[in-house]
């Protein structure tokens, strides 16, 4: 199994930092090969520029600038995204790299006839994780439809394995969350990564990585 | 009255280029002041920094790194979006406005866990898009950025009119479908 972990938030310490060390804890535990991407660590740029966007049909060339982040994408069966919701929706940073690294013949393949849609290019992706953390309530983003959420879970969702294994885990309300929630979220997240990865759960309370800030 | 049209496409001969153009030109035909903001031009960077993160709740100095672009936030009686639609979602130039310009204090107050409106100056908005995808393909997503404008916004700005214009299945798109969307711009703006 090879896992591609996406992590996206400005901040070391925060909540969400906590989260992905739990994700890269749970995944080395189970042995499998694993790489990290820190968009904000490695200070990827989330603009689509104007060549690309001339460019952006032309394979193999248009990956060549971000042709590290498609390596990685090609590489992996698994993939996991964590990051914050800002706006319901990926921080700039992430939408950026879908914008960027999601490409024609990468991604997706351009439609050939009139008429037709695009068609999946991602189908050796067969387990997607999203990990995210909401200010707003559960029910508001339910009401508002959860953008963020869709983006990934269905919006690349048609991009992979149909019928790919697919976990979402979020924890709302961060701005008042107490400690025991944001511990029993951990928990949770780990338990959604072995079930990703098909191993056995987790126990509750054995969790050595767990901390919160 | 001002209006305040924020554009994110790199390309100047794109359709969604052309439709600015008729936004643009529409408004001002109409005797609209328009404080035409092209994202890509001024080289907005939209990456929310740990600096800002850190001082994000704090309303008295959250607005420094982003002051321009609140200002004329504040400045608007309205606020036109055009942009195109990439994976189910706004261009990440466009979506890091909205993280670092759309602040606690400039378009919500946030006390005892309540959210309430505060950007009392924006009385309509609208959004001009175009999208790759089918508008059923969209459906069958959610359409997130349609959800974002019309509820995520619509919610926290309150404006007394919001239109969502969108031309979807630009894979597909004629000349003929080209103009026909453009028309139904200039329509639309004129009756803004």
């Amino acid at each position: 199994m090879r896992v591609l972990v996406v992590y996206c938030h400005p901040k070391e310490g925060s909540f969400n930092s906590a989260v992905r060390d739990i994700v890269m804890g749970r995944l080395h535990r189970a042995g499998v090969d694993v790489r990290l991407r820190d968009l904000y660590a490695e200070g990827f740029t989330p603009v689509l520029t104007r060549d690309e966007w001339v460019g952006y049909e032309e394979a193999p060339a248009n990956r060549v600038p971000v042709a590290d982040h498609v390596a990685d994408l090609k590489w992996c069966d698994t993939l996991i995204f964590v990051y914050p919701t800002w706006w319901y929706g990926l921080p700039a940073m992430l939408k950026g790299w879908l914008d960027r690294v999601l490409l024609p013949d990468v991604a997706f393949h351009m439609p050939q006839a009139e008429g037709e849609v695009i068609t999946p290019g991602l189908h050796a992706i067969e387990r997607l994780g999203v990990f995210t953390t909401c200010g707003a309530s559960w029910w508001l983003t339910c009401l508002i439809g959860a953008p963020g959420k869709r983006t990934l879970m269905r919006g690349l969702g048609l991009l992979i394995k149909p019928r790919a294994k697919k976990v979402f885990a979020a924890h709302y309300l961060m701005d008042t969350a107490p400690r025991a929630s944001l511990e029993k979220h951990l928990e949770k997240v780990a338990a959604q990564t072995d079930k990703l990865i098909g191993v056995k759960p987790v126990r509750s309370g054995k969790l050595s990585e767990a901390t919160v800030e | 009255m001002k209006a305040l049209v924020i554009y994110a496409h790199p390309v100047p001969e794109s359709l969604n280029a052309a439709s600015h153009g008729v936004v643009v030109e529409t408004l001002r035909a109409r005797g609209w002041d328009v404080d035409d903001c092209d994202l890509y031009a001024e080289g907005f960077d939209p990456v929310l920094s740990t600096e800002e993160r850190r001082n994000y709740h704090n309303t008295e100095i959250n607005t420094a790194p982003v002051q321009g672009y609140v200002d004329r936030l504040r400045a608007a009686d309205a606020v036109i979006f055009c942009h195109p639609i990439w994976n189910f979602g706004l261009p990440a130039i466009l979506k890091g406005w909205h993280d670092r310009v759309m602040l606690p204090g400039v378009s919500f107050k946030l006390a005892d866990g309540q959210l309430s409106p505060c950007l009392d100056n924006v009385k309509k908005i609208a959004t001009v898009c175009t999208y790759g995808a089918t508008r059923w393909r969209a459906w069958l997503v959610g359409d997130p950025p349609r959800k974002l404008i019309t509820r995520v916004v619509w919610g926290t700005v309150r404006p007394e009119k919001i239109r969502y214009i969108a031309q979807y299945d630009m894979n597909n798109i004629t000349q003929a479908g080209c103009d026909a969307f453009l028309a139904r711009v200039k329509t639309e703006m004129e009756a803004f």
